[in-house]
């Protein structure tokens, strides 16, 4: 398992499209892959679950990832969120 | 992870709970941590029998306390209040109104203990704290899947992201079952054999499907499609078929699926392109319905086979 924390600074919070961008990472790889807010773990493979997590402008996450190629998916994921979400 | 409500949650806005509550003492301890969810009318205790005194709940004086406590002279109350403040109170409401009188509020100051007056009448206001203590402090978890009230059985729905959890719930919702929640279910551990899952309050009945995007299921099928909360009564998983794998062909063992240490009936339904899932998913609550009055299919009908078997050996 690996697993980082990361703080997310995008102003809008994670509203439909940051999510629908998280997901579609998330989904290029096999492995199980979460994010986890407070006591709550949301799989991050579902447009709905990690829209419920209600992620703010500094919300604390977990991003949480089990299987192959569970490394590359924690880095892309914790990318993402660091570039609050802009495409390089 | 331990859950927590502070005193000060009280009089926070709670949706549909209206505690009708306001502070008379202790205002700086309102940041005292509620671990215990039950109450104690402290009647017998304030009467001096002190066995049994659950001080670590939260206090209810009712009419009948203060009645008592109105009657008692000023040495006595300080007796009384001195026994009673000794032990680490957590918290004293009032009901119906009444406000201690001031040497109550001065022993509570002294001791930091939030003592808060409510409108509401004794039986009422408990149950309304009850509920609240029972929804906050309560052990819950946040599952992925999908639960639907399938006629009258709270089934919740389980597998991996794309497996077919939300088209089967959509097809059920068609066919005049109520969705609870997609995605994201809360499920709460309310006391030793119930679960209640709920939907997550920023999601409301709200679906992705594959290829259309969000839905909102309610404005779509209508009120009568959903629902807010349900027992959780069934587990049903769906899993790709796996030729390799043993399912379950006679239903004579109850498989049991965990959830917060409660078992739950729980059945593995392979999904194969072809297999009509949602009529399998009815078809399993109702099964489940029979088995709530004891009738179990799969045994009667081997013990059906096992008496004429008997039977026809007999007559050989």
């Amino acid at each position: 398992m690996t697993e980082r924390m990361i703080v997310v600074n995008s102003d809008a919070g994670v509203h439909a499209r940051p999510a629908m961008m998280l997901v579609r990472e998330a989904m290029k790889y096999p492995c199980s892959v979460s994010l986890v807010k407070g006591s709550v773990e949301a799989d991050c493979k579902s447009i709905m679950s990690v829209l419920g997590l209600a992620i703010v402008s500094g919300s604390k996450l977990v991003v949480r990832a089990h299987g192959e190629k569970e490394r590359e998916v924690v880095d892309a994921l914790v990318t993402m969120i660091e570039n609050d979400f802009r495409m390089t | 992870m331990d859950k927590v409500l502070r005193v000060k949650d009280f009089l926070a806005d709670l949706g549909r709970i209206d505690l009708q509550i306001r502070v008379v003492a202790g205002e700086d301890a309102l940041g005292k941590d509620i671990r215990v969810g039950d109450i104690n009318r402290p009647g017998l205790t304030l009467a001096g029998f002190y066995d049994f005194f659950a001080y670590d709940r939260i206090q209810i004086f009712g009419l009948g306390e203060t009645a008592y406590m109105r009657q008692l002279t000023e040495d006595q109350r300080r007796e009384t209040y001195g026994k009673f403040f000794s032990y680490e109170i957590k918290c004293c409401i009032f009901t119906h109104d009444e406000e201690p009188d001031p040497l109550f509020i001065e022993f509570a100051n002294d001791k930091k203990v939030p003592v808060l007056v409510t409108r509401r009448d004794t039986t009422r206001f408990s149950t309304m704290l009850t509920l609240l203590l029972d929804q906050v402090l309560s052990p819950s978890v946040t599952l992925h899947g999908t639960l639907i009230d399938v006629y009258g059985v709270g089934v919740l729905l389980l597998g991996k992201s794309g497996v077919g959890k939300s088209e089967c719930a959509l097809e059920l919702i068609e066919r005049g079952h109520r969705l609870v929640a997609d995605d994201m279910v809360e499920v709460k551990k309310i006391d030793e054999s119930l679960l209640i899952g709920t939907g997550s309050p920023v999601l409301t009945h709200h679906m992705e499907i594959r290829g259309i995007g969000i839905i909102n299921v309610r404005e779509i099928f209508g009120i009568r499609s959903v629902r807010n909360r349900k027992r959780v009564e069934l587990v049903v998983t769906l899993e790709e078929w796996d030729n390799s794998k043993e399912y379950d062909r006679l239903g004579l063992e109850d498989t049991m699926y965990t959830i917060l240490d409660i078992d739950i009936s729980s059945v593995v339904v392979p999904v194969r392109p072809g297999r009509n899932i949602p009529i399998i998913v009815e078809t399993a609550s109702l099964n489940q319905r029979l088995k709530r009055v004891d009738i179990h299919s799969a045994r009667e009908l081997d013990e059906n086979i096992q008496d004429l078997l008997k039977s026809e050996q007999r007559h050989q």
